[in-house]
Protein backbone atom coordinates (compact mmCIF):
# COMPACT_ATOMS: atom_id res chain seq x y z
CA UNK A 1 0.00 0.00 0.00
CA UNK A 2 1.31 3.45 -0.90
CA UNK A 3 1.74 6.08 1.83
CA UNK A 4 -0.20 8.88 0.06
CA UNK A 5 -0.35 12.53 1.17
CA UNK A 6 -3.79 11.80 2.68
CA UNK A 7 -2.28 8.85 4.53
CA UNK A 8 0.50 11.10 5.88
CA UNK A 9 -2.08 13.63 7.13
CA UNK A 10 -4.04 10.80 8.70
CA UNK A 11 -0.89 9.49 10.35
CA UNK A 12 -0.11 12.92 11.81
CA UNK A 13 -3.64 13.09 13.27
CA UNK A 14 -3.24 9.58 14.66
CA UNK A 15 0.08 10.40 16.34
CA UNK A 16 -1.52 13.44 18.08
CA UNK A 17 -3.90 13.38 21.07
CA UNK A 18 -6.66 15.12 19.12
CA UNK A 19 -9.01 12.15 19.33
CA UNK A 20 -7.63 9.82 22.02
CA UNK A 21 -4.93 10.30 24.66
CA UNK A 22 -1.52 9.42 23.25
CA UNK A 23 -2.94 8.79 19.76
CA UNK A 24 -3.47 5.49 17.97
CA UNK A 25 0.08 4.56 17.02
CA UNK A 26 1.76 4.10 20.40
CA UNK A 27 5.52 3.84 20.05
CA UNK A 28 5.31 2.24 16.60
CA UNK A 29 7.56 4.10 14.15
CA UNK A 30 6.37 2.22 11.04
CA UNK A 31 4.33 4.24 8.51
CA UNK A 32 0.56 3.78 8.87
CA UNK A 33 0.28 1.97 5.53
CA UNK A 34 2.90 -0.56 6.63
CA UNK A 35 1.14 -1.26 9.94
CA UNK A 36 -2.15 -1.89 8.14
CA UNK A 37 -0.53 -4.05 5.47
CA UNK A 38 1.28 -6.27 7.99
CA UNK A 39 -1.84 -6.85 10.11
CA UNK A 40 -4.05 -7.51 7.09
CA UNK A 41 -1.55 -10.15 5.93
CA UNK A 42 -1.70 -11.77 9.40
CA UNK A 43 -5.51 -11.82 9.32
CA UNK A 44 -5.51 -13.48 5.90
CA UNK A 45 -2.88 -16.03 7.00
CA UNK A 46 -5.11 -16.92 9.97
CA UNK A 47 -7.98 -17.63 7.57
CA UNK A 48 -10.09 -14.80 8.98
CA UNK A 49 -11.69 -11.74 7.38
CA UNK A 50 -12.08 -8.21 8.70
CA UNK A 51 -15.85 -8.36 8.12
CA UNK A 52 -16.10 -11.60 10.06
CA UNK A 53 -14.05 -10.24 12.97
CA UNK A 54 -16.08 -6.99 12.99
CA UNK A 55 -19.39 -8.86 13.04
CA UNK A 56 -18.34 -11.05 15.99
CA UNK A 57 -16.98 -8.08 17.94
CA UNK A 58 -20.26 -6.22 17.40
CA UNK A 59 -22.26 -9.25 18.58
CA UNK A 60 -20.11 -9.64 21.70
CA UNK A 61 -20.48 -5.95 22.53
CA UNK A 62 -24.25 -6.19 22.10
CA UNK A 63 -24.34 -9.28 24.37
CA UNK A 64 -22.22 -7.53 27.01
CA UNK A 65 -24.35 -4.37 26.92
CA UNK A 66 -27.30 -6.34 28.25
CA UNK A 67 -25.39 -6.73 31.53
CA UNK A 68 -25.43 -2.93 32.12
CA UNK A 69 -21.84 -3.00 33.39
CA UNK A 70 -22.01 -6.52 34.87
CA UNK A 71 -20.19 -9.43 33.20
CA UNK A 72 -22.31 -11.73 31.03
CA UNK A 73 -21.30 -15.36 30.33
CA UNK A 74 -21.06 -16.12 26.59
CA UNK A 75 -19.55 -18.63 24.17
CA UNK A 76 -17.22 -21.46 25.19
CA UNK A 77 -16.14 -20.22 28.63
CA UNK A 78 -16.01 -16.48 27.95
CA UNK A 79 -17.35 -13.56 29.93
CA UNK A 80 -17.99 -10.16 28.41
CA UNK A 81 -18.39 -6.88 30.23
CA UNK A 82 -19.15 -3.52 28.65
CA UNK A 83 -18.12 -0.22 30.28
CA UNK A 84 -19.84 2.84 28.86
CA UNK A 85 -19.08 6.52 29.33
CA UNK A 86 -21.23 9.28 27.93
CA UNK A 87 -19.77 11.07 24.91
CA UNK A 88 -18.63 10.34 21.38
CA UNK A 89 -15.34 9.77 19.56
CA UNK A 90 -14.81 10.23 15.84
CA UNK A 91 -13.04 7.92 13.43
CA UNK A 92 -9.79 9.59 12.30
CA UNK A 93 -10.54 8.78 8.63
CA UNK A 94 -12.31 11.84 7.16
CA UNK A 95 -16.11 11.85 7.55
CA UNK A 96 -16.24 8.34 8.88
CA UNK A 97 -18.68 8.57 11.72
CA UNK A 98 -18.86 8.86 15.48
CA UNK A 99 -18.74 6.14 18.09
CA UNK A 100 -19.89 5.88 21.69
CA UNK A 101 -17.17 5.74 24.35
CA UNK A 102 -17.92 2.09 24.96
CA UNK A 103 -15.29 -0.43 25.99
CA UNK A 104 -15.85 -4.19 25.70
CA UNK A 105 -13.72 -6.52 27.83
CA UNK A 106 -13.78 -10.22 26.90
CA UNK A 107 -12.18 -12.68 29.33
CA UNK A 108 -11.44 -16.41 29.03
CA UNK A 109 -12.77 -17.87 32.26
CA UNK A 110 -10.23 -20.76 32.25
CA UNK A 111 -7.06 -18.69 31.88
CA UNK A 112 -8.19 -15.22 32.94
CA UNK A 113 -6.67 -13.82 29.71
CA UNK A 114 -8.66 -10.89 28.38
CA UNK A 115 -8.71 -8.54 25.42
CA UNK A 116 -10.54 -5.27 25.10
CA UNK A 117 -11.75 -2.97 22.36
CA UNK A 118 -13.77 0.23 22.13
CA UNK A 119 -16.58 0.78 19.61
CA UNK A 120 -14.09 2.99 17.76
CA UNK A 121 -11.26 0.45 17.77
CA UNK A 122 -13.65 -2.28 16.56
CA UNK A 123 -14.67 0.01 13.69
CA UNK A 124 -11.00 0.74 12.89
CA UNK A 125 -10.36 -3.00 12.59
CA UNK A 126 -13.50 -3.90 10.62
CA UNK A 127 -13.63 -0.92 8.26
CA UNK A 128 -9.97 0.02 7.87
CA UNK A 129 -7.98 -3.11 8.80
CA UNK A 130 -6.24 -0.94 11.41
CA UNK A 131 -5.32 -2.79 14.62
CA UNK A 132 -3.34 0.29 15.90
CA UNK A 133 0.37 0.74 16.45
CA UNK A 134 2.48 -1.26 18.88
CA UNK A 135 2.35 0.28 22.33
CA UNK A 136 -1.13 1.77 21.84
CA UNK A 137 -3.40 0.86 24.79
CA UNK A 138 -6.00 -0.39 22.30
CA UNK A 139 -3.72 -2.38 19.99
CA UNK A 140 -4.83 -5.98 19.70
CA UNK A 141 -2.70 -8.60 17.94
CA UNK A 142 -4.70 -10.17 15.08
CA UNK A 143 -3.81 -13.71 16.25
CA UNK A 144 -5.04 -12.96 19.83
CA UNK A 145 -8.29 -11.51 18.52
CA UNK A 146 -8.91 -14.40 16.12
CA UNK A 147 -8.19 -16.94 18.91
CA UNK A 148 -10.52 -15.24 21.39
CA UNK A 149 -13.35 -14.78 18.88
CA UNK A 150 -13.12 -18.43 17.82
CA UNK A 151 -14.50 -19.28 21.30
CA UNK A 152 -17.65 -17.29 20.67
CA UNK A 153 -20.65 -18.76 18.92
CA UNK A 154 -23.69 -16.48 19.08
CA UNK A 155 -26.09 -19.38 19.81
CA UNK A 156 -24.24 -20.25 23.03
CA UNK A 157 -24.94 -16.94 24.75
CA UNK A 158 -26.57 -17.02 28.19
CA UNK A 159 -28.14 -13.55 28.35
CA UNK A 160 -29.22 -13.65 31.97
CA UNK A 161 -26.18 -15.46 33.32
CA UNK A 162 -23.55 -13.44 35.10
CA UNK A 163 -20.10 -14.44 36.14
CA UNK B 1 7.99 3.55 -12.17
CA UNK B 2 6.83 6.40 -14.44
CA UNK B 3 3.33 6.14 -13.01
CA UNK B 4 4.67 6.35 -9.45
CA UNK B 5 6.63 9.48 -10.42
CA UNK B 6 3.54 11.11 -11.99
CA UNK B 7 1.41 10.34 -8.91
CA UNK B 8 4.14 11.76 -6.69
CA UNK B 9 4.46 14.97 -8.74
CA UNK B 10 0.67 15.47 -8.84
CA UNK B 11 0.45 14.89 -5.06
CA UNK B 12 3.20 17.42 -4.38
CA UNK B 13 1.58 20.03 -6.70
CA UNK B 14 -1.80 19.49 -4.98
CA UNK B 15 -0.22 19.89 -1.54
CA UNK B 16 1.61 23.09 -2.58
CA UNK B 17 -1.58 24.56 -4.12
CA UNK B 18 -3.56 23.75 -0.97
CA UNK B 19 -0.88 25.43 1.18
CA UNK B 20 -0.91 28.53 -1.10
CA UNK B 21 -4.72 28.74 -0.86
CA UNK B 22 -4.66 28.50 2.94
CA UNK B 23 -1.89 31.14 3.07
CA UNK B 24 -3.74 33.45 0.69
CA UNK B 25 -6.99 33.04 2.58
CA UNK B 26 -5.34 33.74 5.91
CA UNK B 27 -2.99 36.58 5.03
CA UNK B 28 -4.05 38.17 1.75
CA UNK B 29 -7.85 38.02 1.63
CA UNK B 30 -9.33 40.93 3.49
CA UNK B 31 -12.95 40.36 4.38
CA UNK B 32 -13.16 43.65 6.31
CA UNK B 33 -15.65 44.08 9.11
CA UNK B 34 -18.55 41.65 9.18
CA UNK B 35 -21.71 41.63 11.26
CA UNK B 36 -22.95 38.55 13.09
CA UNK B 37 -26.64 38.71 13.93
CA UNK B 38 -27.71 36.28 16.66
CA UNK B 39 -31.39 35.31 17.10
CA UNK B 40 -32.92 38.06 14.98
CA UNK B 41 -31.08 40.99 16.51
CA UNK B 42 -31.00 39.75 20.15
CA UNK B 43 -27.25 40.27 19.87
CA UNK B 44 -25.16 41.77 17.06
CA UNK B 45 -21.40 41.70 16.89
CA UNK B 46 -19.07 43.48 14.51
CA UNK B 47 -16.03 41.28 13.93
CA UNK B 48 -13.03 41.19 11.62
CA UNK B 49 -13.79 38.70 8.81
CA UNK B 50 -11.61 35.72 8.05
CA UNK B 51 -11.92 33.72 11.27
CA UNK B 52 -14.19 30.79 12.02
CA UNK B 53 -17.70 31.54 13.24
CA UNK B 54 -16.98 29.59 16.44
CA UNK B 55 -13.79 31.59 17.04
CA UNK B 56 -15.52 34.91 16.36
CA UNK B 57 -18.35 34.07 18.78
CA UNK B 58 -15.92 32.86 21.46
CA UNK B 59 -13.98 36.14 21.12
CA UNK B 60 -17.28 37.91 21.84
CA UNK B 61 -17.77 35.66 24.91
CA UNK B 62 -20.65 33.79 23.31
CA UNK B 63 -19.89 30.13 24.02
CA UNK B 64 -21.13 27.37 21.73
CA UNK B 65 -20.52 23.82 23.07
CA UNK B 66 -17.29 22.37 21.71
CA UNK B 67 -15.26 19.37 22.85
CA UNK B 68 -12.41 19.51 20.32
CA UNK B 69 -11.48 23.20 20.44
CA UNK B 70 -12.69 23.89 16.89
CA UNK B 71 -10.77 21.17 15.05
CA UNK B 72 -13.91 19.76 13.45
CA UNK B 73 -13.66 16.45 15.28
CA UNK B 74 -16.44 16.52 17.92
CA UNK B 75 -19.54 17.74 16.06
CA UNK B 76 -20.86 19.62 19.14
CA UNK B 77 -20.64 23.20 17.81
CA UNK B 78 -23.83 23.17 15.74
CA UNK B 79 -25.71 26.40 15.06
CA UNK B 80 -28.38 27.31 12.50
CA UNK B 81 -26.91 29.63 9.88
CA UNK B 82 -29.88 31.47 8.39
CA UNK B 83 -27.84 33.58 5.99
CA UNK B 84 -24.24 33.97 4.86
CA UNK B 85 -22.63 30.66 5.78
CA UNK B 86 -21.61 29.49 2.31
CA UNK B 87 -21.88 25.85 1.22
CA UNK B 88 -21.59 22.90 3.63
CA UNK B 89 -17.96 21.70 3.67
CA UNK B 90 -16.87 18.07 3.33
CA UNK B 91 -15.50 18.32 6.91
CA UNK B 92 -19.04 18.95 8.18
CA UNK B 93 -20.81 16.35 6.10
CA UNK B 94 -20.42 13.36 8.41
CA UNK B 95 -21.79 15.31 11.40
CA UNK B 96 -25.01 16.59 9.84
CA UNK B 97 -28.18 14.56 9.30
CA UNK B 98 -30.26 15.23 6.15
CA UNK B 99 -32.85 17.03 8.37
CA UNK B 100 -30.14 19.23 9.89
CA UNK B 101 -28.82 20.12 6.45
CA UNK B 102 -32.33 21.08 5.36
CA UNK B 103 -32.60 23.33 8.41
CA UNK B 104 -29.23 25.00 7.63
CA UNK B 105 -27.53 23.55 10.70
CA UNK B 106 -23.74 23.94 10.43
CA UNK B 107 -20.62 23.22 12.44
CA UNK B 108 -19.70 26.72 13.58
CA UNK B 109 -15.99 25.87 13.73
CA UNK B 110 -16.02 25.06 9.99
CA UNK B 111 -18.01 28.11 8.85
CA UNK B 112 -15.78 31.02 7.95
CA UNK B 113 -16.94 34.59 8.52
CA UNK B 114 -16.53 36.12 5.06
CA UNK B 115 -19.41 38.60 5.17
CA UNK B 116 -22.50 39.38 7.25
CA UNK B 117 -23.96 36.27 8.88
CA UNK B 118 -27.30 35.57 10.56
CA UNK B 119 -27.45 32.70 13.02
CA UNK B 120 -29.97 31.13 15.41
CA UNK B 121 -28.96 29.42 18.66
CA UNK B 122 -30.95 28.15 21.67
CA UNK B 123 -31.66 31.13 23.99
CA UNK B 124 -29.96 29.29 26.89
CA UNK B 125 -26.59 29.67 25.18
CA UNK B 126 -26.81 33.45 25.50
CA UNK B 127 -26.20 33.15 29.25
CA UNK B 128 -23.25 30.75 29.01
CA UNK B 129 -20.09 32.22 30.55
CA UNK B 130 -16.48 31.19 30.86
CA UNK B 131 -15.33 30.72 34.46
CA UNK B 132 -11.87 30.65 35.98
CA UNK B 133 -11.67 28.96 39.35
CA UNK B 134 -9.52 27.01 41.77
CA UNK B 135 -9.93 23.37 42.66
CA UNK B 136 -10.67 23.75 46.36
CA UNK B 137 -11.45 20.16 47.34
CA UNK B 138 -11.09 16.64 45.93
CA UNK B 139 -13.03 13.89 47.70
CA UNK B 140 -12.67 10.18 46.92
CA UNK B 141 -16.20 8.74 46.62
CA UNK B 142 -15.27 5.25 45.35
CA UNK B 143 -12.11 3.66 43.92
CA UNK B 144 -12.87 5.25 40.53
CA UNK B 145 -15.21 8.16 41.29
CA UNK B 146 -14.19 11.48 42.82
CA UNK B 147 -16.00 14.67 43.72
CA UNK B 148 -14.25 17.88 42.65
CA UNK B 149 -15.16 21.26 44.14
CA UNK B 150 -14.23 24.31 42.10
CA UNK B 151 -14.41 27.69 43.86
CA UNK B 152 -15.17 30.42 41.34
CA UNK B 153 -12.87 33.38 40.82
CA UNK B 154 -13.96 35.23 37.65
CA UNK B 155 -16.93 35.59 37.51
CA UNK B 156 -17.33 34.77 41.20
CA UNK B 157 -20.84 33.32 41.09
CA UNK B 158 -22.90 31.04 38.86
CA UNK B 159 -26.60 30.54 38.27
CA UNK B 160 -27.67 27.18 36.89
CA UNK B 161 -30.67 24.91 36.78
CA UNK B 162 -30.09 21.52 38.48
CA UNK B 163 -29.56 18.97 35.71
CA UNK B 164 -27.35 21.27 33.63
CA UNK B 165 -23.72 20.55 32.81
CA UNK B 166 -20.50 22.47 32.22
CA UNK B 167 -17.66 21.93 29.74
CA UNK B 168 -14.43 21.46 31.68
CA UNK B 169 -11.12 22.32 30.02
CA UNK B 170 -8.54 19.55 30.05
CA UNK B 171 -5.25 21.38 29.39
CA UNK B 172 -2.15 20.01 27.69
CA UNK B 173 -0.29 17.61 30.01
CA UNK B 174 2.33 14.88 29.65
CA UNK B 175 0.50 12.23 27.61
CA UNK B 176 -2.03 14.58 26.02
CA UNK B 177 -0.80 17.17 23.56
CA UNK B 178 -4.14 18.94 23.00
CA UNK B 179 -6.58 21.10 24.94
CA UNK B 180 -10.01 19.45 24.97
CA UNK B 181 -13.31 20.13 26.71
CA UNK B 182 -15.52 17.46 28.31
CA UNK B 183 -19.07 17.73 29.66
CA UNK B 184 -19.77 17.14 33.37
CA UNK B 185 -23.13 17.52 35.13
CA UNK B 186 -23.16 19.87 38.09
CA UNK B 187 -23.76 17.92 41.28
CA UNK B 188 -23.93 20.72 43.83
CA UNK B 189 -26.67 22.75 45.44
CA UNK B 190 -27.75 25.60 43.10
CA UNK B 191 -28.01 27.84 46.17
CA UNK B 192 -24.23 27.50 46.58
CA UNK B 193 -23.44 30.04 43.86
CA UNK B 194 -19.75 30.56 44.76
CA UNK B 195 -18.65 27.10 43.65
CA UNK B 196 -19.66 24.03 41.67
CA UNK B 197 -19.09 20.37 42.43
CA UNK B 198 -18.65 17.66 39.81
CA UNK B 199 -18.72 13.89 40.24
CA UNK B 200 -16.25 12.34 37.81
CA UNK B 201 -15.61 8.68 37.05
CA UNK B 202 -12.15 7.72 35.84
CA UNK B 203 -12.17 6.31 32.31
CA UNK B 204 -8.86 4.44 32.02
CA UNK B 205 -6.85 6.07 29.25
CA UNK B 206 -9.40 8.90 28.93
CA UNK B 207 -7.96 12.35 28.18
CA UNK B 208 -9.89 14.52 30.64
CA UNK B 209 -10.48 12.01 33.43
CA UNK B 210 -6.76 11.10 33.48
CA UNK B 211 -6.06 14.83 33.84
CA UNK B 212 -8.57 15.11 36.70
CA UNK B 213 -7.32 12.03 38.57
CA UNK B 214 -3.57 12.27 37.98
CA UNK B 215 -2.72 15.92 37.37
CA UNK B 216 -5.41 18.11 38.94
CA UNK B 217 -4.63 18.87 42.60
CA UNK B 218 -6.28 20.96 45.32
CA UNK B 219 -5.16 24.52 44.55
CA UNK B 220 -4.83 23.96 40.79
CA UNK B 221 -6.37 26.60 38.51
CA UNK B 222 -9.31 25.33 36.44
CA UNK B 223 -11.37 26.69 33.54
CA UNK B 224 -14.84 25.70 32.41
CA UNK B 225 -17.73 27.20 30.52
CA UNK B 226 -21.44 26.71 30.95
CA UNK B 227 -24.06 26.04 32.09
CA UNK B 228 -25.52 23.99 29.23
CA UNK B 229 -28.36 21.54 28.72
CA UNK B 230 -32.08 21.14 28.95
CA UNK B 231 -32.21 18.16 31.34
CA UNK B 232 -34.12 19.43 34.38
CA UNK B 233 -37.08 18.72 36.64
CA UNK B 234 -40.41 19.71 35.10
CA UNK B 235 -42.72 22.07 36.97
CA UNK B 236 -45.62 19.59 37.15
CA UNK B 237 -46.74 17.64 40.24
CA UNK B 238 -46.41 14.23 38.56
CA UNK B 239 -44.66 11.57 40.65
CA UNK B 240 -41.10 10.99 39.48
CA UNK B 241 -39.04 7.90 38.79
CA UNK B 242 -35.31 8.68 38.77
CA UNK B 243 -32.84 6.12 37.44
CA UNK B 244 -29.06 6.54 37.51
CA UNK B 245 -25.80 4.65 37.61
CA UNK B 246 -22.21 5.68 38.36
CA UNK B 247 -21.49 9.37 37.81
CA UNK B 248 -25.14 9.73 36.66
CA UNK B 249 -25.73 10.47 40.37
CA UNK B 250 -24.52 14.06 39.83
CA UNK B 251 -27.60 15.83 38.41
CA UNK B 252 -29.94 14.06 40.85
CA UNK B 253 -27.89 15.20 43.83
CA UNK B 254 -28.32 18.76 42.57
CA UNK B 255 -32.06 18.27 41.86
CA UNK B 256 -32.59 16.85 45.38
CA UNK B 257 -30.85 19.87 46.92
CA UNK B 258 -33.24 22.08 44.96
CA UNK B 259 -36.28 20.03 46.07
CA UNK B 260 -35.15 20.40 49.68
CA UNK B 261 -34.57 24.13 49.52
CA UNK B 262 -37.91 24.77 47.78
CA UNK B 263 -39.85 22.50 50.17
CA UNK B 264 -40.92 20.31 47.23
CA UNK B 265 -43.35 17.54 48.25
CA UNK B 266 -43.45 15.67 44.93
CA UNK B 267 -43.27 11.91 45.15
CA UNK B 268 -39.94 10.68 43.86
CA UNK B 269 -38.41 7.19 43.81
CA UNK B 270 -34.71 7.15 42.95
CA UNK B 271 -33.16 3.86 41.73
CA UNK B 272 -29.36 3.87 41.73
CA UNK B 273 -27.67 0.91 40.00
CA UNK B 274 -24.17 -0.27 40.94
CA UNK B 275 -22.22 -3.52 40.72
CA UNK B 276 -20.94 -3.95 44.26
CA UNK B 277 -21.09 -2.21 47.63
CA UNK B 278 -17.76 -0.56 46.81
CA UNK B 279 -19.45 1.20 43.85
CA UNK B 280 -22.02 2.95 46.06
CA UNK B 281 -21.53 6.54 47.23
CA UNK B 282 -23.50 9.50 48.66
CA UNK B 283 -25.52 6.94 50.65
CA UNK B 284 -25.55 9.10 53.82
CA UNK B 285 -26.57 12.12 51.74
CA UNK B 286 -29.42 10.18 50.10
CA UNK B 287 -30.66 8.83 53.48
CA UNK B 288 -30.61 12.44 54.77
CA UNK B 289 -32.73 13.56 51.79
CA UNK B 290 -35.17 10.74 52.62
CA UNK B 291 -35.64 12.32 56.08
CA UNK B 292 -35.83 15.89 54.75
CA UNK B 293 -38.11 15.28 51.75
CA UNK B 294 -41.48 13.82 52.83
CA UNK B 295 -42.12 11.75 49.68
CA UNK B 296 -38.64 10.75 48.56
CA UNK B 297 -37.36 7.15 48.51
CA UNK B 298 -33.84 6.06 47.60
CA UNK B 299 -33.35 2.49 46.32
CA UNK B 300 -29.76 1.37 45.65
CA UNK B 301 -29.61 -1.80 43.52
CA UNK B 302 -26.58 -4.11 43.28
CA UNK B 303 -26.06 -6.32 40.23
CA UNK B 304 -23.15 -8.34 41.69
CA UNK B 305 -23.99 -8.71 45.40
CA UNK B 306 -22.51 -12.24 45.63
CA UNK B 307 -20.27 -12.51 48.72
CA UNK B 308 -21.23 -9.03 49.97
CA UNK B 309 -23.07 -7.99 53.12
CA UNK B 310 -26.14 -6.64 51.39
CA UNK B 311 -29.83 -6.97 52.14
CA UNK B 312 -31.05 -4.34 49.68
CA UNK B 313 -32.38 -4.73 46.12
CA UNK B 314 -30.40 -6.90 43.71
CA UNK B 315 -30.25 -7.52 39.95
CA UNK B 316 -30.17 -4.98 37.16
CA UNK B 317 -31.50 -1.54 38.05
CA UNK B 318 -34.18 -1.92 35.38
CA UNK B 319 -35.37 -5.18 37.01
CA UNK B 320 -35.79 -3.34 40.33
CA UNK B 321 -37.88 -0.67 38.60
CA UNK B 322 -40.06 -3.37 37.07
CA UNK B 323 -40.54 -5.05 40.46
CA UNK B 324 -41.52 -1.76 42.09
CA UNK B 325 -44.30 -0.62 39.74
CA UNK B 326 -47.23 -2.34 38.05
CA UNK B 327 -48.45 0.75 36.26
CA UNK B 328 -46.42 3.94 36.06
CA UNK B 329 -48.54 5.68 33.45
CA UNK B 330 -48.99 8.79 35.60
CA UNK B 331 -45.28 9.18 36.24
CA UNK B 332 -42.47 11.20 34.74
CA UNK B 333 -39.08 9.51 34.43
CA UNK B 334 -35.62 11.07 34.68
CA UNK B 335 -32.57 9.11 33.54
CA UNK B 336 -28.84 9.72 33.78
CA UNK B 337 -26.16 7.15 33.11
CA UNK B 338 -24.62 5.10 30.35
CA UNK B 339 -26.33 4.97 26.94
CA UNK B 340 -27.03 1.24 27.53
CA UNK B 341 -28.73 1.95 30.86
CA UNK B 342 -30.79 4.71 29.28
CA UNK B 343 -31.91 2.47 26.38
CA UNK B 344 -32.80 -0.41 28.73
CA UNK B 345 -34.67 1.94 31.11
CA UNK B 346 -36.73 3.43 28.27
CA UNK B 347 -37.87 -0.06 27.22
CA UNK B 348 -38.96 -0.91 30.80
CA UNK B 349 -40.60 2.47 31.44
CA UNK B 350 -42.62 2.26 28.23
CA UNK B 351 -43.79 -1.23 29.26
CA UNK B 352 -44.91 0.26 32.58
CA UNK B 353 -46.95 2.86 30.70
CA UNK B 354 -44.75 5.96 31.00
CA UNK B 355 -45.34 7.99 27.82
CA UNK B 356 -42.15 8.51 25.81
CA UNK B 357 -42.50 12.29 25.94
CA UNK B 358 -42.35 12.14 29.74
CA UNK B 359 -39.04 10.27 29.83
CA UNK B 360 -36.27 12.87 30.22
CA UNK B 361 -32.51 12.41 29.69
CA UNK B 362 -29.58 14.20 28.09
CA UNK B 363 -29.50 13.36 24.40
CA UNK B 364 -25.88 13.87 23.44
CA UNK B 365 -25.57 11.67 20.40
C1 LIG C 1 -24.08 15.90 28.88
C2 LIG C 1 -22.97 15.05 29.46
C3 LIG C 1 -22.79 15.04 30.84
C4 LIG C 1 -21.76 14.26 31.38
N1 LIG C 1 -21.60 14.25 32.74
C5 LIG C 1 -20.64 13.49 33.31
C6 LIG C 1 -20.47 13.44 34.74
O1 LIG C 1 -21.18 14.11 35.49
N2 LIG C 1 -19.47 12.66 35.22
C7 LIG C 1 -18.65 11.90 34.41
O2 LIG C 1 -17.76 11.21 34.93
N3 LIG C 1 -18.80 11.93 33.04
C8 LIG C 1 -19.76 12.71 32.49
N4 LIG C 1 -19.88 12.75 31.11
C9 LIG C 1 -18.87 12.05 30.27
C10 LIG C 1 -17.66 12.97 30.05
O3 LIG C 1 -18.04 14.08 29.27
C11 LIG C 1 -16.50 12.28 29.30
O4 LIG C 1 -16.94 11.78 28.08
C12 LIG C 1 -15.86 11.18 30.10
O5 LIG C 1 -15.43 11.66 31.36
C13 LIG C 1 -14.65 10.59 29.37
O6 LIG C 1 -13.79 11.64 29.02
P1 LIG C 1 -12.24 11.42 28.79
O7 LIG C 1 -11.71 12.64 28.13
O8 LIG C 1 -11.57 10.97 30.06
O9 LIG C 1 -12.22 10.18 27.82
P2 LIG C 1 -11.91 10.21 26.24
O10 LIG C 1 -10.46 10.34 26.05
O11 LIG C 1 -12.77 11.20 25.56
O12 LIG C 1 -12.43 8.78 25.81
C14 LIG C 1 -11.95 7.59 26.43
C15 LIG C 1 -12.46 6.41 25.66
O13 LIG C 1 -11.84 6.44 24.38
C16 LIG C 1 -11.65 5.14 23.91
N5 LIG C 1 -10.23 5.04 23.51
C17 LIG C 1 -9.13 5.50 24.18
N6 LIG C 1 -8.00 5.25 23.48
C18 LIG C 1 -8.40 4.61 22.35
C19 LIG C 1 -7.71 4.09 21.22
N7 LIG C 1 -6.38 4.16 21.11
N8 LIG C 1 -8.44 3.50 20.26
C20 LIG C 1 -9.79 3.41 20.33
N9 LIG C 1 -10.50 3.88 21.37
C21 LIG C 1 -9.81 4.48 22.37
C22 LIG C 1 -11.99 4.20 25.00
O14 LIG C 1 -13.28 3.70 24.75
C23 LIG C 1 -12.06 5.04 26.24
O15 LIG C 1 -13.05 4.50 27.05
C24 LIG C 1 -20.91 13.50 30.55
C25 LIG C 1 -21.09 13.53 29.15
C26 LIG C 1 -22.10 14.29 28.61
C27 LIG C 1 -22.26 14.30 27.12
S1 LIG D 1 -15.87 22.42 17.82
FE1 LIG D 1 -15.65 20.29 17.58
S2 LIG D 1 -16.52 20.00 15.62
FE2 LIG D 1 -16.66 22.11 15.87
ZN1 LIG E 1 -13.78 4.95 9.84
Amino acid sequence: MKQTVQMQELEALMRSSQIVAGGFLGSDTRPLSEIIEADEADVAALGATLDGLGAKMAELTAAGKRGLGTAVAVGDGLSVRVEESRGLLICPWPNHGRFLKTETIVTRLDTGVSIHWSDLSAHLIAAHGFFQGRGSAFRVEPRDLVAMLSLYHPSSEHPSGTS
Amino acid sequence: MNLVLIVLVVSVIAAVLAAVLVFADTYINNYGECEIDVNEGTRTYTVKGGTSLLGALTDQKLFIPSACGGRGTCGYCKVKVIDGGGPVLPTEDGFLSPEEKKENVRLSCQVKVRGNIKIRIPDDLLSVREFTCVCSRIRELTYDIREFRFTLEEPDSITFVPGQYVQLLSPVYAGSSEEVYRAYSISSNPADTAAIELVIRLVPGGICTTYCFEHLKEGSPVRFNGPYGEFRMSDTDAPMIMIAGGSGMAPFNSILHQMKSTGCTRTAVYFFGARKVRDLFYIDEMRAFEKELPNFTFIPVLSEPQGEQWDGETGLVTEAVQRHFNDASGHEAYLCGSPGMIDASIVVLKKLGVPEDRIYYDKFS
